[in-house]
């Protein structure tokens, strides 16, 4: 696990001009944070706290006010099929069936017609939905857009999944088999996962590394390494993961109230 | 006359027939699917349901003129009218008529679907085009466009480029602005998601922007499609020869009242025709659209 991170920040900081308001808005501020090659990190923070602008930035789709983002050591220029996205409203083009949402990014890369078709069956089969391909998206439910979208940005093949709260529309047990077959999926492909989420089971389910955050404007706070026994039968009931749990939640707990404080003051200061 | 009104209500269900079309597309096609047989009964009693007012108009149309309560020679009771647009058919001269009005009306929607997509397009996409534009447009949307009639006759004269031309300018403007509209009004997010694939502006234009925006494009063509023959009426009524306004300004300046009405009537039907036609279309090139 040495050598070269995958994505390195380096004293990253974004800043908003408001409109309207003569302050302007620090999103993040001095965010430093390595992702390994290959790994399946979660980033915690409470709300409003920057967590997408960073996701935001790796994608390419803002620029960093300060400091610098490498992929593979190179400062990022913008979005590009190395990094692929997952939202958490699916984002998928509704004129489009499953299949052809599938086929966007292979479009965009300028794969041919055939080769294309066949990749998007084979990742369509890779979450699941063999037979749903023919299905419209308001014709699928939200966990099997979820699926299509996820497919989606992993057919064209990227090397960095970035995931902004994917199952945080789903119900409960939606989600709990998607983060199964999430991490199933990553174990088969060896993808980099950025997976962002404000639920600490889920940071601590799927994470190897938990990235903390604070309040606004965002930093990270810590770094916990998630390290299990064993993964076998129902891991969010024991000890051990009560006890990251427990530790996260902590760290959480003063920045939410941070998080709050400050948004009464905006509040009462606009009241 | 007892039996000359039963007369009139016998014609009546050759309209009413006309009304299952409409009534398809108005309920989705998950609704016919449930339950087959009831399906039938219910559709019937749907037709009935809906062509009830319709029913009750031709009847009133018919009763009031013949009881006297409204004098016969200017409202000409429906079965008479009908007797006349049977006159007209048969003499082939609805048919030049018909002939003449489609062509104006068909020629001058088409160019403003020709001209006002991509201007619509244009203003949608590029912010520095509709601020330019913006005024402009709001200025002369809200001008009627028979206002205009006036000076497109003194500009272009009587004939046939100013009958075009008027129909024309009122079928671009729903054109126009629900394509900005369209335009505008795609998610997002789903242009972020494209974005983060790294697709080009005109690739995103074409792959995203173009097909989010059809529905609404639709939407305003449909618009346009009601306006054109709306408009065309009255350009019809200024210096035409043929055409189905011509007809009915023609018929009551000669007092043929029962053919003014059966005029009138034809222009109802076809725009009745015309807007199924342009809601197929929209609705086969929406599908995907959730509502």
């Amino acid at each position: 696990m040495s050598g070269q991170p995958k994505i390195a920040l380096r004293g990253v900081s974004k800043v908003f001009d408001v409109r309207g308001e003569g302050e302007p808005f620090t999103a993040i501020h001095g965010v430093d944070l390595d992702v390994r090659e290959g790994e399946f990190l979660t980033l915690v923070g409470p709300s409003g706290c920057g967590k997408s602008t960073l996701l935001d930035l790796i994608a390419g789709l803002t620029t960093a006010t300060a400091g610098e983002i490498l992929l593979d050591g190179a400062p990022i220029t913008g979005p590009g099929l190395d990094r692929g996205i997952v939202f958490q409203q699916y984002a998928l083009f509704p004129w489009r069936t499953a299949l052809a949402n599938i086929e966007f990014g292979l479009e965009a890369k300028g794969v041919p017609r055939r080769e294309r078709a066949e990749a998007a069956r084979r990742y369509l089969d890779l979450v699941g939905l063999n037979g749903f391909g023919g299905r419209y998206p308001h014709e699928l439910s939200g966990g099997m857009r979820q699926r299509v979208a996820i497919a989606r940005s992993l057919a064209f093949d990227p090397d960095v999944l970035l995931m902004d709260e994917p199952f945080a529309a789903l119900d409960a047990q939606t989600r709990e088999s998607l983060q199964e077959e999430l991490l199933r999926i990553w174990e088969q492909t060896n993808k980099t996962i950025v997976f962002i989420t404000h639920g600490i089971d889920e940071a601590v389910y799927l994470g190897r590394r938990v990235a903390v955050m604070t309040s606004r404007p965002g930093r990270v706070k810590e770094i916990v390494t998630v390290d299990f026994a064993s993964r076998e039968g129902d891991l969010r009931a024991g000890p051990r993961f009560g006890e990251y749990r427990h530790h996260i939640w902590t760290l959480l707990r003063d920045e939410v109230a941070a998080a709050q404080a400050d948004e009464r003051k905006v509040v009462g200061s606009h009241g | 006359m007892a039996d000359r009104s039963r007369g009139g209500t016998v014609a009546v269900p050759e309209r009413p027939g006309a009304y299952p079309v409409r009534e398809r597309p108005d309920k989705g096609p998950g609704v016919r699917v449930r339950r087959a047989v009831p399906a039938a009964v219910r559709a019937v009693s749907g037709v009935a349901r809906k062509s009830a007012a319709i029913v009750l108009l031709l009847a009133v149309w018919e009763v009031l003129p013949r009881i006297g309560v409204v004098d016969p020679v200017f409202l000409t009771p429906f079965s008479e009218v009908v007797v006349a647009w049977g006159g007209l058919v048969a003499g082939g001269e609805l048919l030049d008529h018909v002939q003449a009005s489609l062509l104006r009306s068909l020629a001058g929607f088409g160019l403003a679907i020709a001209g006002a997509i991509p201007l619509g397009l244009l203003i949608g996409w590029y912010r520095p085009v509709a601020d330019f534009l913006g005024p402009v447009l709001e200025l002369f949307r809200n001008t009627a466009a028979l206002a205009l009639l006036p000076v497109f006759v003194l500009i272009l004269g009587l004939g046939e480029t100013s009958k075009i031309a008027i129909i024309l300018y009122a079928c671009a403007w729903p054109i126009l602005l629900n394509t900005i509209a369209g335009v505008r009004g795609v998610d997002p997010l789903l242009v972020k998601s494209a974005r983060s694939m790294g697709l080009t502006p005109l690739r995103l234009f074409q792959k995203v922007i173009l097909p989010a925006a059809v529905p609404t494009v639709f939407t305003g063509i449909r618009l346009a499609g009601a306006y054109s023959i709306l408009v065309l009426v009255a350009a019809e009524m200024v210096g035409a020869k043929a055409g189905l306004g011509y007809l009915i300004n023609y018929a009551q300046f000669n007092f043929r009242i029962p053919d003014m009405y059966a005029g009138i009537l034809t222009i109802s039907v076809l725009g009745l025709l015309f807007n199924l036609l342009l809601l197929r279309l929209e609705r086969h090139f929406s599908t995907w659209r959730t509502t």
